[in-house]
């Protein structure tokens, strides 16, 4: 299936561009529209959370108090810290009215007062184009007191965090914003939902950059439009924006309609490079790992990823061709999540730690049979265990990693190096010797 | 099983497998309790927000649902942070609950340095105690283990084993959540995450001590107790700090004679589980090596040991029926039995009224008082109470120093309920924080900032004409008017008797009774005494009465000649009075002096006589703290050498003065004293055990104003 672009249709990056590909028109009809009839489109869309978890987003719209007692506040996570994922640089970079639109809209649907888009401090690019894009939106009383006549006060800041994966995290990112150390905050059942107590103890709705940008079109073309696309699948509708990376021939975004099969995804990012295809993560670095067999079969969904054992994510998809060693691949992973492991509980700060350790040992030739299971025992003493999803996403690409290419493993253990043995392969590897290029 | 009647505010729920009703909200971690169960914990304090961190409490969790069946959550929860509802089911005794905690246990100690049998928490450590409930025998950790400093100096009273460290947040909460200070944060994160003072800063709470306590392990250190001693070899009584005139509960711990360390002891009604640092590191007296063990006499200018019939042959000769020639002074660490005998010895024996417990440079008479010049009480308020007050004003010296506990409970007011408080003081105070306003005045204007917001405070109210007259002269400013809107309703007033150091503390102490009183606030006065049994000795009438000489008085009868013998009951007047050439002088002057005394002091150097007394730990003796709370403290160890409980030795005195019926036990003075004054009789040694007993507070005549002051 080729690509089906919209969010990545156009660039579009100042604000009579934006107009010119028929921006804001989605707005105006929302503000025309009663709030619940906004959220009941998003409902009929079907669209679910693009920052990983695949949460509709509907309920989260809804679930703002419809009485207002307090501030409300949107909050836009444009953290981006998964591995692999790169959509939202993109769509902050080229279209940011289109993220800002989706705020405003999400902001009339729940009144809100005040909304931020907190965005990784690496991304200055992004920040740069959406606060002049927020400055154009002032200017022109798209933003600021009485928008539109309305009555409605909307004002919108960019935050910048300050190099923490764990601040992608919505409570994290909440404590983060309000000035605190970047840790999670306890979530329901232990404490309420951030839709009734999130930033300043307020009504707050958190959704990922891609989710806000899908709002304007859902509102412009209707719920059904939308709900139309993607519906070969159980429960997967729209489009999805993948970061392609890896050894592709064309690395990049591509927007897909969900039901595309991952082979497919391939295809348009033109092609495994230098070599088979031996592996893929699908949705960024946290998902388990799939082998070539199951990449031919998949079909990009959510509920249809599942059933060949991974995830959709946050579409950060990379591709590995035959000279990729999973073991040095899942040293390199153990040890990012080691290092963004916030501290805060015990079992992803001291498992997070130990799985790296171990990884290491092996990549040196230390590796021990026992090692396997050892390592199996402290991903299960992790997952689910841990306060957030951290410790989560750190287990299971070991596990699926131990689960799909156990021999490489047993392998790297037996004989003190890798299963792979290709001058390629070499590159990988943080301790060998540096290859000649 | 059919489900239990529902009470109001209560939810049933299911703990393995019994069901029962447990106040909606409660947590499971607490409710479990009520089984007689336990759910392991190392994050989770009772007298702190919940966290959920260290992840030692999870348990399995599910929902009943109306068909009966249970619908279990596919992730074990933190049962520290898990709040009951209605048809929660609980399970913490699973296969998969212990291997969780076995998996939480093996993690905190892969990285632990497992120095236990050097470890000052061996033995009382619960991570040593989970661990052999809950933990794993053996490790499969082969890696290296993390090296981090083993002594890392946070203060002069707090050393950090960052080894040791659990990560689990309890200290950093406290000085967060408790004293309010903030000085500890976690610093880095991840395995590295270790808790620190922030860059260039100390940890120099006024209350670090209790991170110590409230440590789960062995990292945070006292830093004079580091590695003196296990706790199996310490005997371990319980007791009342005597640092100030809050009278918390606390750990005595001693060994061979020796004081070696103070811990927090529950008492809801004072000190919480806290302490404060005074408190817990200002024992060390105590153990000094040169206390007095026999009693002295002065022979050709040299103090020589001797019997205590010498000694009590020369003090009769000198005090008996001395009358107005001789005085007594008294310090704050003398019980109530002891203060009542000294007194009566006083009375009857030497039939001198000149005795005083006060070192403050303003000394008011019966009639200037509070009492005299208002109608009220001094004291109204519990320190309990002060957790549940909206509004308080809060003058004079640094509350967190004069009356800690009082400090920490108006701090949870703020923080719980967000109460009103205005600060007006010279320099700044721990309170100042969390404050809705602070008036920050000069030295010496204190009265005047009082009078400037009570003005203030009378404009936004009815009534209380004469006296919004007679602050015509003390015009508000915007602060004043800005901390004025603080106190619009009722108000708690909190002040200590440390306020009588400075030159207008008397006005400043008459002011705040006067905007007490003519805002119908006087039920919530408070001036509260600051030295151990500063308020047993007023109530005692340890003080000249009508006709008798103040300290300062007594000091220049001395000088003078007009006093001739002079006792100085546990008191060092060179510690104590501000003036020390008029000590100097005095002492020098005075014909025959007494120093009894538990402790070596400089005043020794000009006595007569040296008696050894016990300290408090050494004799049995009530003290009854600012809000009048009768406290007995046991005797701990046997007394230094030939050193005597106070009250014996004036028993022995007496009886050579006038042999009758001996008294043997303190509690007979107490028997006598609430004969003497009923309003004691709550604190017979009958009603003592425990947490003691609280005699009446507010007693007012009838409130009155006072307005010469503001002329
Ligand atoms: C460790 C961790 C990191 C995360 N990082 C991001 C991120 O960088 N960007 C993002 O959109 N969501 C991230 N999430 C997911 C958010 O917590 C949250 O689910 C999401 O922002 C909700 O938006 P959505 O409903 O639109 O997906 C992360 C979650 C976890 C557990
Ligand atoms: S799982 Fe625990 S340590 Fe890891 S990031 Fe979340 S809260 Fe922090
Ligand atoms: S020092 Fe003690 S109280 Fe503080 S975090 Fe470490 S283990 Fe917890
Ligand atoms: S005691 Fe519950 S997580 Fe620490």
């Amino acid at each position: 299936m080729p690509e089906l672009k919209l969010l990545l249709k156009h660039k579009a990056r100042t604000l009579d561009e934006y107009r010119r590909i028929g921006g804001y028109a989605a707005f105006q009809k929302a503000l025309a529209m009663d709030r619940q009839a906004v959220i009941d489109e998003i409902k009929k869309s079907g669209l679910r959370g693009r920052g990983g978890a695949g949460f509709p987003t509907w309920i989260k719209w809804n679930g703002i108090p419809k009485q207002k007692t307090k501030r409300h506040y949107v909050l836009c996570n444009a953290d981006e810290g998964e591995p692999g994922t790169f959509k939202d640089k993109e769509l902050m970079e080229s279209t940011p009215h289109q993220v800002i639109e989706g705020m405003m809209i999400a902001g009339w649907a729940t009144q809100a007062d005040v909304g931020y888009i907190y965005i990784r401090a690496e991304f200055m690019d992004c920040a740069r184009a959406v606060k002049s894009a927020i400055d154009e939106a002032y200017a022109e009383g798209l933003l600021g007191k009485n928008i539109q006549g309305t009555g409605w006060d909307f004002d919108l800041h960019v935050h910048l965090g300050a190099g923490s994966y764990e601040c992608g995290e919505e409570s994290a990112m909440m404590s983060s914003l309000m000035g605190e150390r970047g840790m999670p905050r306890l979530k329901a059942p232990h404490a309420p939902l951030p839709t009734i107590a999130g930033l300043w103890d307020s009504p707050t709705l958190i959704n990922n950059v891609e989710t806000f940008a899908c709002a304007p079109h859902i509102i412009q073309n209707g719920g059904d439009w939308y709900a139309a696309m993607g519906a070969s699948t159980k429960n997967s509708r729209g489009t999805k924006i993948f970061s392609v990376s890896g050894h592709v021939n064309k690395p990049g975004n591509y927007e897909i309609e969900f039901g595309t099969k991952l082979s497919d995804l391939l295809e348009l990012a033109g092609g495994i490079k230098g070599g088979a295809l031996k592996a893929c993560i699908p949705g960024g670095s946290s998902v388990p790992i799939l082998n070539a067999e199951s990449v031919a079969k998949a079909v990009i969904g959510y509920e249809e990823i599942g059933e060949v054992g991974s995830m959709v994510g946050s579409g950060g998809c990379i591709f590995f061709n035959e000279h990729t060693c999973i073991v040095a691949l899942m040293w390199r992973t153990a040890k990012f999540y080691m290092r963004e492991s916030c501290g805060k509980c015990t079992p992803c700060r001291e498992g997070t730690d130990w799985l790296f350790q171990i990884h290491d040992r092996i990549i040196k030739g230390g590796g021990r049979p026992e090692d396997i299971n050892l390592l199996k025992q402290i991903c299960a003493q992790i997952d689910g265990r841990s306060f957030c999803g951290l410790g989560d996403a750190a287990a299971w690409p070991i596990v699926a990693a131990l689960k799909v290419f156990p021999h490489e493993y047993e392998y790297f253990i037996q004989h003190g190096k890798s299963i792979v043995d290709t001058p390629q392969s070499k590159l990988m590897f943080p301790y060998a010797e540096p290859v000649p290029v | 099983m059919a489900s239990l009647a529902q009470e109001p505010g209560l939810v049933t729920i299911t703990i393995d497998g019994t069901e029962l009703q447990v106040p909606k909200g409660e947590l499971v971690v607490e409710s479990v309790k009520r089984l007689g169960r336990e759910i392991p914990i190392f994050c989770y304090h009772p007298r702190m927000k919940p966290v959920g961190m260290c992840r030692m409490c999870l348990v399995e969790v599910g929902m009943k649902q109306p068909d009966g069946t249970v619908r279990m959550m596919p992730k074990p929860q933190a049962g520290c942070t898990l709040p009951a509802s209605d048809n929660l089911v609980v399970i913490t005794d699973s296969e998969s609950v212990i291997a969780d905690r076995r998996g939480v246990l093996e993690f905190l100690l892969i990285n632990h340095p497992l120095d236990c049998p050097i470890c000052d928490r061996g033995g009382e450590c619960p991570l040593q105690n989970n661990t052999l409930f809950y933990g794993p025998s053996t490790t499969r950790y082969v890696e290296v283990k993390r090296h981090l400093p083993k002594a890392f100096p946070l203060s002069r009273h707090v050393t950090l084993d960052l080894e040791r460290c659990i990560q689990c947040g309890r200290c950093v909460r406290f000085t967060e959540e408790i004293s309010g200070d903030a000085q500890l944060a976690f610093l880095f994160r991840g395995a590295a995450m270790t808790p620190r003072t922030f860059e260039l800063t100390d940890l120099d709470s006024k209350f670090s001590g209790n991170v110590i306590e409230i440590c789960p392990v062995g990292a945070l250190t006292s830093s004079d107790y580091r590695f003196r001693a296990r706790p199996w070899d310490l005997e371990t009584r319980p007791s009342t700090c005597l640092e100030c005139a809050n009278g918390c509960s606390v750990w005595f711990d001693h060994r061979g004679g020796k004081m070696v360390r103070i811990n927090g002891r529950v008492n809801d009604a004072v000190n919480e589980e806290w302490t404060c640092d005074k408190g817990k590191f200002g024992h060390g007296y105590l153990n000094a090596p040169d206390r007095p063990a026999k009693p002295l006499i002065r022979k050709e200018d040299v103090l020589a040991a001797a019997d205590w019939s010498t000694a009590y042959q020369q003090i009769v000769a000198h005090f008996e029926d001395g009358r107005t020639a001789v005085a007594g002074l008294v310090g704050a660490k003398v019980s109530n039995e002891d203060l009542f005998q000294f007194k009566r010895m006083f009375h009857r024996h030497f039939h001198s009224p000149n005795l005083d417990h006060r070192w403050t440079r303003i000394l008011p008479s019966q009639t200037e008082g509070v009492r005299g010049l208002h109608g009220i009480d001094e004291v109204h308020t519990r320190i309990a109470e002060w957790e549940s007050v909206n509004a308080a004003l809060v003058v004079g010296n640094d509350l967190a120093s004069d009356q800690p506990m009082v400090y920490l409970r108006l701090r949870k007011a703020w923080q719980r309920h967000g109460a009103k408080v205005v600060v007006i003081s010279e320099r700044p105070t721990y309170a100042d924080h969390f404050a809705s306003a602070v008036i920050r005045c000069e030295e010496g204007k204190l009265f005047e900032a009082v009078a400037r917001l009570s003005a203030a405070v009378l404009q936004n109210r009815e009534g209380a004409d004469a006296l919004r007259a007679a602050l015509k002269p003390f015009a508000p400013d915007a602060k004043d008017r800005a901390a004025a809107e603080a106190l619009k309703g009722e108000f708690f007033t909190v002040c200590s008797e440390s306020v009588y150091a400075k030159p207008d503390g008397g006005k400043t102490v008459s002011a705040l009774a006067n905007l007490a009183v003519g805002t119908d606030n006087a039920q919530r006065f408070n001036l509260y005494p600051v030295g151990a049994n500063d308020m047993g000795a007023a109530l005692l009438g340890v003080h000249p009465g009508g006709q008798g000489m103040n300290t300062r008085e007594i000091l220049e009868g001395c000088i003078q000649g007009r006093i001739k013998s002079l006792w100085l009951l546990e008191c060092d007047p060179f510690a104590l009075w501000h003036d020390h050439q008029q000590v100097q002088d005095a002492l020098e002057n005075v014909e025959f002096l007494v120093v009894q005394t538990s402790a070596p002091n400089q005043a020794m150097q000009y006595a007569s006589v040296v008696l050894p007394c016990c300290a408090h730990v050494e004799a049995d003796g009530t003290y009854t703290n600012i809000e009048r709370r009768v406290q007995k403290i046991e005797a701990i160890w046997r007394p230094k050498g030939d050193a005597k409980p106070s009250w014996k030795l004036f028993t022995e005195l007496m009886l050579r003065m006038n042999p009758s019926r001996p008294i043997f036990e303190p509690s007979e003075l107490m028997e006598m004293i609430i004969a003497e004054d009923e309003s004691f009789a709550p604190a017979a040694y009958h009603n003592l055990e425990g947490n003691g007993a609280c005699l009446p507070l507010g007693v007012d005549a009838g409130a009155q104003l006072f307005m010469e002051i503001y002329q």
